[in-house]
C-alpha cells in the first residue's frame, strides 16, 4: 500500500481512496490517537503509573448495499493493504441491505473551537504535579476519623485526536483532552466495612476539582453508609441523588436508543409521539455543549452534532439514531453513531427548581438512594430491579444507612412518577441528571 | 543448549535479542523484576439480524506492554509501534518507577521454560472459511426463528478470536502461547400482545468448530434462546422479601463467582480491603462447601496453557470444608505476601496491567438429590438463569435472576421474571444448608470485568438451597 506516512489525515485518506480501489463503492476511515497517562496511589506510595500512547484504525466498507467493518492497530503497510482487501471481500458474502450506506455529505456550521474540548494545559502536565495530586487528595481523606482503609487515589490524562474521512468527501478531525481524579475509601472494622467514592472528571484541568473537595466528599459518602440496618419490604418515596438519576437515564438512553427500537428490545419502540412521562419531565441529547464531556463537533459518521430534544414535557418527541437505525425507522439521524452502534452525546434530564433538601424535608418516611449494585435493567421490558444502598428518612430527617435492599419496578412508572425534579444538574457524567423524587417505588427488604 | 521452540516467535518483529535488551533499557533504573507482554490478537464477527447477515468484521489487535516492578510500585507502559526504538522508549518510560536505583542485570535467555502446550481441537475457526461460520449462524437463526411464530426478532453473533502471546522476563523466562477462543450466541425477543420478553443462549470456549457439531449444535443454541422468551411470556412478577432460595445447578455459580471468587483475589486481601483478609484457615460457611478455581479444565472458556504473565496455571482450592484455605494470585500479590504462584495473573490486552483475576469458578458437588432439595422447600424461590451480579469489598453482593420459578409445597409453579438477590457473602454461605449432587457448569459466554479489565471465565455448581435470602421482586 503506497502510504501517506506524514500525517493521521493522510493515512485515512488513503485507506478510503484503497478501499475504493478494490472496488468497494463506498468507505469510511476512522484513525485515533491516545496519550495517556494514569498514576493509582494507595496508603501514601505510588500503586501503578502507566504512561502510553497508541494508534488504530477502523474502517467500514459497502459494496452492492453490502458491509463490512474492520479494526486494526498494527499501521503496517501490508497488514492494512490484506486488512482492506479481507473487508472488500468479506463485505460480499454479507446480504445486501437496502438501508446501508454511508450519510450524504453536509456542510457544518459548528465552530469547533467553541466546543472547548481541548486544553493545551493537560498534556502539559508533568508526572510529578499529577502523582501529587493524587497523593495529597488521599492524604487529605486518610486524616479524617473513621476512615479505616483506602481503595486508592487515582489522576488520569488523556489526550486523543480523531480524524474521520469518507467516500462521499467528508474529511475533518479534532484533539479532545480528559483528566480525572478519583479517590474510594473504606470505613469500619473488616467485617462491617462501608464503601464509598468521589470522582471529578473534565477535559479541561481547571474544571476539575480540588484535592481537598474530591477527599471531603469521598470521605463523606463513606461514613455515611457506616452501621447499616435492614428495613421492612414497602413502597416509599425515593430521591434518586444525582448519580443515581444519572444511572436511571443511562437505562433511559438504552431504551430510546434507535438501534434498540428497530430490534424490538425497547419498551418504548411502539410510543414514538406519545406521553410516556410526567409533564415536569425533558429530556435532551446534546453534542454541542462547550467544553462538556459528551461534546463533539460530529459523530462517528461525519454527521454534524446537534442538540435533539428526546422527551418534551412527558412527550417522547425523538429517538436518537445513526444513520442506519435512522432510514429502518424512517427519520433523520441525530448525530448519536458511536462506532457501528449508537452512543449518547450529552444526554440528561433538564433540571428543575427544587432543592434536595426541601425533598429530603418534604418526606415523612422515605428512602435517599445512593448507589446501586448489580445488573437488573430490562430494556425490553423497562424493569428495573437492583441492589441499593441508601440512608433512611423519617419525618424529614435523615435517620441511619441501609442496606442489602433492592428497589425495583419499571422505567415508564418511574417518569411519570416523579414528582419533584433538583436544581442541581452537573454535567458530572456525559449522562447526567439532577435529584429527583419519586413516588411509591418498592423497597424490599425483610 | 537447546532453544526452547516458541511456536509463534515469527509472526512479531522483535526476536529474542531485541527483547533481552528491551528488558535490561526496563531495568536500568533500578525495579527487581521486568516483563515484557507481546500480543497479536486476531477477531472475526459474523453477525445476523433481521433476516439478513448484516455484516461482518475483523480486528486486529497488536501491541506490547512492558511492566517494571520495584517494591509494591509497577510502572507500565504500551505501544502498538513494534519498532525496537520505540519499543525502547516504552521500556525507559516504564522504568522511571524505579527511579534512583541502579540498573540491574537481566537473566539472559533461554532458560528452558515452555512444555508442549496445546487445545485440543481438531477444526480450529481461524482457518475455516466465512461461509462455513455463515451457515453456523443462519442455522442458529433459522432454528430460532421456528420454534413460534411469537418469536418476533432474532439476533445471532459468530465470533472467533486467535491471541498469540509471547512473554518474556527479566528472570529468564520466556513463553508462547496460542489461545483459540470461539462463542456462538443467540439473543431472540418473543411477542403476545402488547408484552415483549427476551431470551438468550449460547456456547463456545476453547473450541475449534467441531464443537457445533458434537457439543452444542447451532440449532440447540437457536431454540433454547427463543424457549427462553417464550417461557417469560408466561411468568409472573417475582416475590419480594426474605425467604428460601433454591439455585439452579451450572448458570448460578456466578453467585460463587461475585459473592466468594472475587474476594478471594490476593490483591484485595493484600490490601486488606476484602473481608477475607483475616480469615485465611478460618470457617466462612457450611462444611459443605468446596470451592475451586481451575484454569486447567480442557475447551473450557476460562482456561489457559500459561497465565498471561507466563505461569503455568494450577487447579486452585479456595474453600475446603467450609475453611477458606487459598487464594487467586498473580505474580505481585505472591512476590509481596511471600506465597506460592496459581497462575491467575490476566489480562485484557497489551495495554492493561496484570492483575489476579478468576477463570473456571465452581462449587464442588454435595450429597443431596436435588429434587429432595425442591421437595424440601414449603415457599420459597427457584433461582434458575442469571444475567449476572457485582460484589464490592465488603462482602455485600447482589445478581440478577433473568427467570425463575415459584416454589410452592415442594414443587415449581409459576415461572417468574426478573429478580434480584442480594447478600452478604460469609451470611449467605453459612445459610447454605444443601449441596446438590449435580454439578453443572454455564454457558461458556461469561465475561468478568475487574479495574475495568475484561477477561473470559465460566463459573458452574450444583443445586443450591440457601436456607433464608433477601429477594427483590414486586408486592
Amino acid at each position: 500500500m503506497e502510504r501517506n506516512q506524514t500525517s493521521l489525515r493522510g493515512l485515512a485518506e488513503d485507506l478510503v481512496s484503497y478501499g475504493q480501489k478494490f472496488g468497494a463503492d463506498e468507505v469510511e476511515a476512522t484513525v485515533f490517537e491516545t496519550a495517556e497517562f494514569s498514576v493509582d496511589v494507595r496508603l501514601g506510595r505510588i500503586e501503578d503509573l502507566v504512561e502510553a500512547g497508541s494508534k488504530y484504525i477502523g474502517l467500514k466498507v459497502i459494496k452492492g448495499k453490502k458491509t463490512a467493518y474492520a479494526t486494526s492497530s498494527d499501521l503496517s503497510a501490508d497488514t492494512l493493504e490484506r486488512l482492506v482487501k479481507n473487508a472488500v471481500r468479506r463485505a460480499s458474502c454479507a446480504h445486501p441491505d437496502e438501508f446501508s450506506g454511508l450519510p450524504s455529505l453536509q456542510k457544518s456550521e459548528t465552530d469547533i473551537q467553541e466546543l472547548r474540548l481541548y486544553d493545551p494545559a493537560v498534556p502539559e502536565m508533568g508526572p510529578d504535579q499529577k502523582i501529587s495530586l493524587a497523593m495529597e487528595t488521599e492524604r487529605i481523606a486518610l486524616a479524617e476519623k473513621g476512615i479505616t482503609n483506602s481503595h486508592g487515589a487515582s489522576f488520569e490524562t488523556k489526550a486523543v485526536n480523531t480524524i474521520l474521512a469518507n467516500s462521499n468527501g467528508f474529511l475533518d478531525g479534532y484533539e479532545e483532552t480528559f483528566c480525572s481524579l478519583s479517590l474510594g475509601l473504606q470505613a469500619g472494622e473488616t467485617d462491617t466495612r462501608a464503601e464509598g467514592y468521589w470522582f471529578s472528571a473534565q477535559r479541561h484541568f481547571e474544571d476539575v476539582e480540588a484535592p481537598e473537595e474530591v477527599a471531603k466528599k469521598a470521605v463523606a459518602r463513606t461514613l455515611r453508609q457506616l452501621g447499616p440496618k435492614k428495613i421492612k419490604t414497602q413502597f416509599v418515596p425515593v430521591l434518586f441523588e444525582p448519580m443515581m438519576t444519572s444511572w436511571l437515564l443511562g437505562f433511559l438512553f438504552a431504551c430510546v436508543s434507535g438501534i434498540a427500537v428497530y430490534r424490538k428490545a425497547s419498551f418504548l419502540a411502539d410510543s414514538l409521539g406519545e406521553r410516556i412521562a410526567g409533564e415536569n419531565i425533558t429530556v435532551v441529547d446534546d453534542g454541542l455543549l462547550p467544553g462538556k464531556l459528551g461534546t463533539r463537533p460530529f459523530d462517528s459518521e461525519g454527521v454534524s452534532t446537534q442538540k435533539t430534544t428526546v422527551i418534551q414535557k412527558g412527550e417522547l418527541l425523538s429517538f436518537l439514531c445513526n444513520t442506519y437505525a435512522a432510514r429502518k425507522l424512517g427519520l433523520a439521524s441525530t448525530a448519536n453513531a458511536d462506532g457501528p452502534g449508537v452512543g449518547p452525546n450529552n444526554f440528561y434530564l433538564q433540571a428543575g427548581k427544587d432543592r434536595s433538601t426541601e425533598m429530603i424535608r418534604s418526606m415523612d418516611k422515605g428512602l435517599i438512594l445512593t448507589r446501586t449494585i448489580g445488573h437488573g435493567l430490562n430494556p425490553i421490558t423497562g424493569d428495573i430491579s437492583c441492589g441499593a444502598f441508601g440512608l433512611w428518612i423519617e419525618n424529614g430527617e435523615i435517620c441511619y444507612p441501609v442496606s442489602e435492599i433492592t428497589i425495583s419496578g419499571n422505567l415508564g412508572e418511574f417518569l411519570t412518577n416523579i414528582a419533584a425534579i433538583g436544581n442541581d444538574l452537573d454535567f458530572r457524567t456525559s449522562v447526567c441528571g439532577p435529584s429527583v423524587l419519586i413516588k411509591d417505588v418498592l423497597v424490599s427488604g425483610e | 543448549m537447546n532453544e526452547p521452540k516458541l511456536t509463534h516467535e515469527k509472526i512479531f518483529p522483535l526476536g529474542r535479542d531485541d527483547l533481552e535488551s528491551v528488558l535490561t533499557a526496563a531495568l536500568s533504573r533500578g525495579g527487581e523484576f521486568a516483563d515484557i507482554f507481546l500480543e497479536r490478537r486476531v477477531n472475526h464477527v459474523v453477525n445476523m439480524e433481521e433476516d439478513i447477515i448484516k455484516e461482518t468484521s475483523e480486528s486486529i489487535s497488536s501491541g506490547l506492554g512492558i511492566r517494571v516492578i520495584s517494591g509494591d510500585m509497577t510502572g507500565y507502559g504500551y505501544t502498538n509501534d513494534l519498532s525496537l526504538a520505540r519499543v525502547k522508549k516504552v521500556a525507559h518510560t516504564a522504568a522511571a518507577v524505579a527511579e534512583g536505583g541502579k540498573g540491574r542485570q537481566v537473566a539472559s535467555f533461554p532458560s528452558l521454560f515452555p512444555k508442549a502446550y496445546s487445545y485440543p481441537i481438531s477444526r480450529p475457526a481461524e482457518k475455516a472459511r466465512l461461509e462455513e461460520k455463515i451457515s453456523l449462524v443462519k442455522r442458529t437463526y433459522q432454528a430460532a426463528q421456528r420454534v413460534d411464530p411469537k418469536i418476533k426478532k432474532v439476533k445471532v453473533v459468530f465470533l472467533d478470536q486467535s491471541q498469540y502471546m509471547i512473554i518474556a522476563d527479566s528472570e529468564g523466562h520466556i513463553v508462547s502461547d496460542r489461545r483459540p477462543l470461539v462463542k456462538l450466541t443467540c439473543s431472540s425477543i418473543s411477542e403476545q400482545g402488547k408484552r415483549r420478553e427476551a431470551g438468550f443462549f449460547g456456547g463456545g470456549g476453547r473450541v475449534g468448530l467441531e464443537y457445533f457439531s458434537q457439543d452444542l449444535t447451532p440449532e440447540k443454541i437457536g431454540q433454547e434462546a427463543a424457549q427462553e422468551s417464550l417461557h417469560l411470556l408466561e411468568a409472573v412478577d417475582p416475590p419480594a422479601g426474605e425467604m428460601p432460595v433454591v439455585l439452579a445447578p451450572g448458570h448460578s455459580g456466578v453467585l460463587i463467582h461475585e459473592a466468594v471468587g472475587h474476594l478471594l483475589e490476593a490483591d484485595f486481601i493484600r490490601k486488606k480491603t476484602s473481608v477475607f483478609w483475616d480469615k485465611m484457615g478460618k470457617e466462612v460457611g457450611s462444611h459443605q462447601l468446596n470451592i475451586y478455581d481451575d484454569p486447567t479444565i480442557p475447551t473450557f472458556r476460562g482456561s489457559y496453557n500459561i497465565d498471561d504473565e507466563g505461569t503455568v496455571p494450577k487447579p486452585t482450592p479456595l474453600i475446603q470444608g467450609g475453611k477458606m484455605v487459598g487464594l487467586i494470585q498473580d505474580k505481585l500479590s505472591a512476590r509481596l505476601m511471600g506465597m506460592p504462584l496459581t497462575g491467575h495473573g490476566r489480562r485484557q490486552d497489551y495495554t492493561c496491567i496484570p492483575l489476579p483475576r478468576m477463570s473456571n469458578t465452581y462449587v464442588d458437588r454435595g450429597e443431596y438429590d436435588p429434587e429432595e432439595i425442591v421437595r424440601s422447600v414449603k415457599s420459597g424461590f427457584y433461582a434458575h438463569k442469571f444475567q449476572g451480579g457485582q460484589v464490592e469489598d465488603s462482602g455485600k453482593f447482589t445478581f440478577s435472576v433473568s427467570s425463575g420459578f415459584l416454589i410452592e409445597d415442594g414443587r415449581l409453579t409459576a415461572p417468574v421474571r426478573q429478580a434480584t438477590l442480594i447478600g452478604s457473602n460469609i451470611d449467605i454461605l453459612t445459610k447454605i444448608d444443601k449441596l446438590g449432587s449435580d454439578l453443572e457448569f454455564g454457558l461458556q459466554t461469561g465475561t468478568c470485568g475487574k479495574g475495568g479489565q475484561s477477561v473470559p471465565v465460566n463459573d458452574g455448581c450444583p443445586t443450591i438451597k440457601i436456607r433464608n435470602m433477601t429477594v427483590g421482586g414486586r408486592l
